[in-house]
């Protein structure tokens, strides 16, 4: 008697597992805790939003979505777990994560598991030079933005150049790739190139050494925390240098930081901000996050992982499968100039997304970031 | 020259900060022999306590800026005290008799616990104190730079290391302090309160650490939940390099950490900043194992 009712749960367990793959699982990998948790958090709003909206419209393929959030804690060994994690709740492909170094631990048990990534901030070049076939990314490389940075640099006239990063790969990447083009071109001198400690708030020390060496431009390559610091900082040593910053410099918070005051004719580089495009896809999409959150998205990153979360959506209705090499083949070669909501998506062979260009903002005087021409 | 005298002021800011903070590792240390984890969290609070009680009450506005920086500062210690004397209740004071090893790991529970209770009140984004509230002057001091806030913290943190200086030195319960910090068990054999002390170190610590983030706060302007963990790290460091359970140590070694990372910084490299600075470290250990003031520690048999 014991055996049979075994048997019979056994069957309610199998019939509860068959019941639950009728839909179609999408992973998010991102920091919801940790230094970077206010993207994370984001990109979890971001995320969600887009499956209620999709699953309202029927879902996929007559499934509903459903989207399993993992936490990386923006650390690469809590974000190996997720991955773990992810990878036996059967989903199909996982969006993320931000932090480079974080998405490299996870790309192989990702690549081993056939679930295709689509990292949303992970701009290290050497993330997609390993030729795994299930990874993607929907932001540009750092190379891209080194060029746009050297030109930037170039253009103004610098003639003396101070480069500072954080040491964290990005960064570092960043700023190695940008004193390489600067020097090939021969355009001015590099006086100083250094990392400070990010989470420190005292920048004094560099501010004051970084003066002292007189430079035209400094071209910090961090993280907007950082960069608010650093420019409220230089404000009340009294020292008028234009600063220059990377992507991870584009959040509204730098001006919080900073004061507007002192963030005014800051310059950065960074992916189109959704309020610049103009497609209906990026409006109507802040127009419902706004009246969702009462605020538009902080991050440019949470838009891209939005991207992520279209593109493969997309590959899922177009193909009428969830087979990952299918999906990977169509998002390599058939998927062309997608409307996104950071402008239009390719891949390129190795996964990278291709077409769009970073450009340069520059804060002005009410705080407000304005796009270069 | 001027460099280096500007570094040398950049430096005693960040180190008097660091100062404060140690004081609180190192007056648990003395007392309970344990190293309270939690502490930086108490800095951490203290700088968000700052924020909300500066924003919802507006004192500045009503009683000028200097008077109300200092209600203020009264009003975040009293209340980063109280959460430390609960923190003692609730994590430590169960454990007191159970080996250390155990009340260091509730120590690093509590800390994770607050890290993330901040987190959740308050947000994982930056939150930034108003820009506005204490003057934005330079001082010309000999050609130098040197922002008021930052004279003005110098002195504060001073004047409350000195006030706790003689608190420990001159007062009764800071005689019994001193006491417990040496032997418990004679202490209780004297009469002393061992629990009523432990729980004015728990006070006092925290209050001095929430005054530590409230001044962090007001001067760099931008708090983060995790803010407390870099700068307990160092206030740790410090606490060791002065001698832990050594109050003078604690301020000493908190001055030299600043001091030497600035200077160290500025003429080696930036990016080796926190490597000098423990190499520094490890190079004193090795010399005075006890640290600056250390005492020499027989170990009880």
């Amino acid at each position: 008697m014991k055996r049979v009712i075994l048997l019979c749960l056994a069957l309610l367990l199998v019939q509860g597992t068959a019941f639950a793959a009728d839909s179609i699982k999408i992973g998010l990998m991102g920091p919801i805790t940790g230094p970077w948790a206010s993207e994370g958090a984001e990109m979890k709003q971001v995320v969600q939003l887009l499956a209620e909206e999709l699953n309202q419209k029927g879902g996929l393929l007559g499934k509903k979505v459903e989207v399993i959030t993992e936490d990386d804690g923006g650390d690469p060994r809590t974000a190996a777990l997720a991955a773990q994690r992810l990878a036996t709740q059967g989903v199909v492909a996982v969006i993320g994560t931000y932090g480079s170094a974080v998405t490299e631990a996870t790309q192989n048990i990702y690549g081993e598991a056939k679930i295709i990534q689509i990292a949303n901030g992970s701009t290290a070049i050497r993330l997609s030079e390993k030729g795994l076939k299930y990874f993607f990314r929907t932001c540009p490389r750092d190379d891209e933005q080194a060029k746009v940075a050297a030109q930037a640099i170039q253009k103004m006239g610098s003639k003396r150049i101070a480069i500072l990063h954080d040491n964290s790969t990005y960064a570092k990447g960043l700023a190695d790739e940008t004193r390489g083009l600067l020097e090939a071109a021969k355009a001015g001198e590099i006086v100083f190139f250094d990392a400070l400690t990010p989470k420190e708030q005292d920048y004094t020390t560099v501010l004051t050494k970084m003066k002292s060496v007189q430079p035209d431009i400094v071209f910090f390559t961090g993280y907007y925390g950082e960069a608010g610091l650093l420019l409220k900082q230089a404000k009340q040593m009294n020292w008028k240098v234009t600063f220059m910053g990377g992507d991870a410099t584009n959040n509204p918070d730098i001006v919080k930081t900073a004061g507007k005051d002192a963030a005014a004719g800051f310059y950065f580089v960074s992916a189109p901000l959704p309020k610049d495009l103009p497609s209906d896809e990026a409006r109507n999409f802040l127009d419902t996050f706004t009246k969702k959150y009462g605020n538009p998205p902080n991050s440019i990153y949470a838009a891209l992982a939005g991207d992520g979360f279209r593109v493969i959506t997309q590959a899922i209705a177009e193909t009428k499968s969830t087979d990952p090499a299918k999906l990977a083949d169509y998002l390599h070669k058939d998927l062309k100039d997608f409307p996104g909501l950071t402008g239009k998506i390719s891949f390129n062979e190795k996964g990278d997304r291709v077409g769009e260009v970073y450009r340069v903002y520059r804060v002005n005087d009410e705080g407000q970031f304005i796009l270069q021409p | 020259m001027e460099q280096f005298f500007q570094q040398l002021t950049n430096g005693l800011a960040v180190g008097s900060i660091y100062a404060l903070i140690a004081l609180g590792y190192t007056m648990v240390y003395g007392v309970l022999k344990l190293i309270n984890f939690a502490h930086s969290d108490m800095f951490t609070l203290g700088a968000y306590l700052g924020l909300t009680l500066l924003t919802s009450l507006a004192l500045t506005d009503h009683i000028g800026p200097l008077w109300g920086t200092v209600v203020l500062a009264l009003m975040v210690m009293g209340l980063v005290a109280m959460v430390g004397a609960l923190l003692d209740r609730v994590a430590y004071r169960p454990l007191r008799e159970s080996p250390r090893l155990s009340a260091v790991v509730s120590a690093l529970g509590a800390s994770i616990f607050l890290q993330n209770t901040v987190m959740l009140i308050y947000g994982a984004r930056y939150r930034v104190y108003p820009h506005d509230i204490l003057p934005r002057v330079a001082l010309d001091v000999f050609g130098l730079q040197i922002p008021l806030v930052r004279i003005l913290i110098l002195c504060a943190s001073l004047t409350m290391m000195a006030m706790l200086y003689i608190f420990i030195q001159r007062t009764r319960i800071g005689t019994a302090i001193r006491a417990a910090a040496i032997d418990q068990g004679a202490a209780r054999l004297m009469g002393i309160d061992v629990n009523r002390v432990i729980l004015m170190v728990f006070l006092v610590g925290p209050a001095l650490g929430g005054a530590a983030g409230l001044m962090v706060g007001l001067y760099y302007g931008q708090i983060n939940f995790t803010m407390g963990w870099g700068y307990g790290l160092k206030a740790f460091t410090a606490a060791i390099l002065g001698g832990i359970g050594n109050i003078p140590g604690a301020m000493l070694g908190g001055v030299l950490l600043g001091v030497v990372e600035s200077l160290g910084a500025a003429y080696l490299s930036f990016a080796w900043k926190d490597a000098i600075a423990f190499c520094v470290l490890i190079l004193i250990l090795i010399v005075r194992p006890t640290g600056l003031l250390g005492e020499r520690v027989a170990e009880k048999v």
